[in-house]
């Protein structure tokens, strides 16, 4: 456990949640099926996870100790862990096997749960606010929940002071300021710092057999089967599908007095002035 | 995903995010940008080749080029002196250097502390080893190098010099040395940077040795290798100015296709018209054909194959195909190719160097040639 700088022990341990999802701004949905068109469409790290490794690995170079990255997913979110290690993290955890796939929020933070109670102690837990596939950022709330320690959700800047979690977190009208005892868990925005790029030399070591990853599957972290994976999901989705979005234009012409007046009569019409 | 993919994905976003929007400005500036360079020290870039108990990541030529070619996409200058700071620059320190130099001076370079240059061609030659008259005299307690070089890339702003000398004209090519030269020696005189064509933001200098002594351990290898040492490197500096080529191609293709579907003449982009169909389709099948060329020669030395022809036919046709894609990039681009406002004028000057880098087309032709046995 981290221990106060006083005694001259600050060593932190912390575990960054990563999730490896289609890069969005690549993906389109197929109008006949209305599921994701993956095919050829690059996996990346969630761009806010890649917030909270930086967070992560910041406070492991003020304060010591190390940090972990653990994800869920298929065989291929190794490629999510290689990079979280090339950027500074010091071990890994894939959660892969058939039995967890189909998991909703629920089943995953569950199966994130246990592994963190696998890997033993830990200081701090450090989440992207929300994942670009699905922006339900409910992960973090449930692991916190889980694990029953402390939540702040939506920090935007963080460090550890006197044994205690100190963050910021942005709103329209100010800055909120708070402190939670550790260990806790915290989901960071994307304002709360710049990602590193990996280092080239750690993130080509991340291949070698001997690369510091586990793969562990529900019976390494005690997991109970009927709370993981589609069994374990009270919520499935049905339909995914693309809003239709009906555009409608007019040109106005004339004269510029009365084009603006046209248009201002046009959006009195509709309500919208 | 294997760690090639893993590596030039992790390179492209960075030259994506950080140098292909300040390439242009990189250009108007003339400047060696030197924190660019210490951040992509702090990427671990220079180090990529070295082995991994040195803090490098023992990269083989296939990794090493695919470095070389997304940085080229982005930059040729910055790709030029990342090139430059990873091979000739820094090997033969790294090889031959004693312990003492290389924790001076190569563990520095690798931080982005110090730059390096190689100090090869002369005013009366390049290619012609015969015409090198730099030379290095060995007194009891050092060796005092005299000589003039030129086009040292990174020359203006080096730290070190790796320097090629003739050591015993009676010898043939057995009397040339290479031997490492602190840029304060005395006697080391550096002139002002050339005013280029392309590459504008790597430094291109002179450099004189007027009577430098440094210590006998600055040699680097056994008396008379320094031809050997330098044949020694010649695929891979051809198969790495090929990469170079390709990377180049690769942007001058990208932003042609781009400005193809965006621009309209006649009510329609100028992409549905044949004429510019024809210029995309030669340039992409050129690109294949160079990529193809240049990974089955990085796979061969990879794999200890002796690969002179195919490093030598890389270089020479990928080459020669950036700059006919540099120059279709500034046909379709018409007159805003003109400017340096647009990137078509930058591919179109930076081709020229990849055609003199690594050897000129005719002296790959001869050597190809003699390679066929003629």
């Amino acid at each position: 456990m981290y221990r106060d700088a006083r005694l001259g022990v600050a060593e932190l341990d912390v575990i960054v949640l990563v999730k490896q999802v289609p890069n969005t701004a690549e993906v389109k949905i197929d109008p006949r099926t209305g599921t994701l068109m993956r095919e050829g469409v690059e996996s990346i790290i969630n761009p806010d996870d890649l917030h909270a490794l930086e967070a992560g690995l910041r406070l492991r170079e003020s304060h010591g100790g190390r940090v972990t990255a653990v994800s869920m997913g298929p065989p291929q979110a190794m490629d999510a862990l290689r990079e979280a290690l090339g950027m500074g993290a010091d071990a890994a955890v894939l959660l892969t096997d058939r039995a967890f796939a189909g998991a909703d929020t629920l089943a995953t933070s569950y199966t994130l749960g246990k592994c963190i109670r696998k890997l033993g102690r830990f200081d701090l837990v450090v989440a992207g606010h929300q994942a670009i596939d699905g922006d339900t950022a409910q992960i973090g709330p449930q692991v916190a929940e889980y694990l029953d320690v402390p939540q702040v959700i939506r920090a935007t800047r963080l460090e550890v002071r006197d044994g205690e979690l100190h963050a910021e977190r942005t709103h329209e009208d100010g800055v909120e300021a708070v402190r939670c005892a550790l260990p806790a868990l915290v989901t960071v925005t994307r304002e709360a710092n710049k990602p590193r790029y990996p280092y080239i030399p750690r993130l080509m070591a991340a291949f070698d057999p001997n690369a510091p990853i586990k793969t562990w599957g529900p019976k390494d972290i005690g997991a109970d089967e009927r709370l993981i994976g589609l069994k374990g999901s009270p919520t499935q989705v049905q339909k995914t599908f693309t809003p239709k979005l009906e555009k409608k234009v007019e040109k106005l012409s004339g004269q510029p007095a009365e084009m603006a007046r046209a248009l201002v009569g046009r959006l009195k019409e509709r309500r919208l002035a | 995903m294997n760690s090639e993919e893993m590596l030039r994905r992790t390179i492209a976003k960075f030259v994506d995010n950080e140098i292909i929007p300040v390439a242009n400005d990189l250009d108007e500036k003339e400047t060696f940008p030197r924190d660019l360079f210490k951040r992509l020290a702090g990427m671990g870039l220079y180090s990529i080749r070295y082995p991994k108990e040195a803090g490098g990541s023992a990269a083989d030529n296939t990794h090493f080029c695919i470095m070389c070619e997304e940085l080229a996409r982005g930059s040729m200058s910055v790709a030029a002196f990342t090139a430059m700071q990873c091979l000739m620059g820094t090997d033969f320190l790294f090889k031959y250097g004693t312990p003492e130099l290389r924790e001076r001076y190569w563990r520095p370079a690798m931080r982005g502390e110090k730059v390096a240059a190689f100090c090869l061609t002369e005013p009366g030659g390049g290619t012609d080893l015969a015409a090198v008259t730099t030379t290095a005299r060995k007194s009891a307690d050092d060796v005092v190098i005299t000589g003039y070089k030129t086009w040292v890339t990174n020359g203006p702003v080096a730290d070190f010099y790796t320097v090629l000398c003739q050591t015993d004209r009676s010898k043939g090519p057995k009397g040339f040395g290479f031997f490492f030269v602190p840029r304060d020696t005395p006697g080391v005189v550096v002139t002002r940077k050339f005013s280029k064509m392309g590459t504008r933001a790597t430094e291109i200098s002179e450099v004189i040795f007027r009577d430098a002594h440094v210590p006998r351990e600055h040699q680097f290898g056994p008396d008379g290798s320094g031809a050997a040492l330098l044949n020694s490197k010649l695929e891979e500096i051809r198969v790495m100015t090929a990469a170079l080529s390709l990377g180049l191609a690769r942007a001058a293709f990208d932003a042609s296709l781009r400005y193809a579907n965006e621009r309209e003449a006649f009510g329609r982009p100028i992409g549905k018209y044949q004429a510019i169909q024809m210029k995309l389709a030669t340039m992409a099948t050129e690109i294949e054909a160079s990529r193809l060329m240049i990974y089955d020669c990085t796979r061969r030395m990879d794999r200890g194959i002796p690969a002179m022809k195919e490093a030598s036919m890389a270089k020479y046709f990928a080459s020669e195909a950036a700059c006919r894609a540099a120059d279709e990039c500034t046909r379709i681009f018409g007159a805003y190719a003109y400017s340096n406002e647009y990137p078509a004028s930058r591919f179109y000057r930076d081709t020229r160097f990849l055609l003199y880098g690594g050897g000129t087309s005719e002296i790959l032709q001869v050597i190809i040639a003699k390679e066929l046995g003629l």
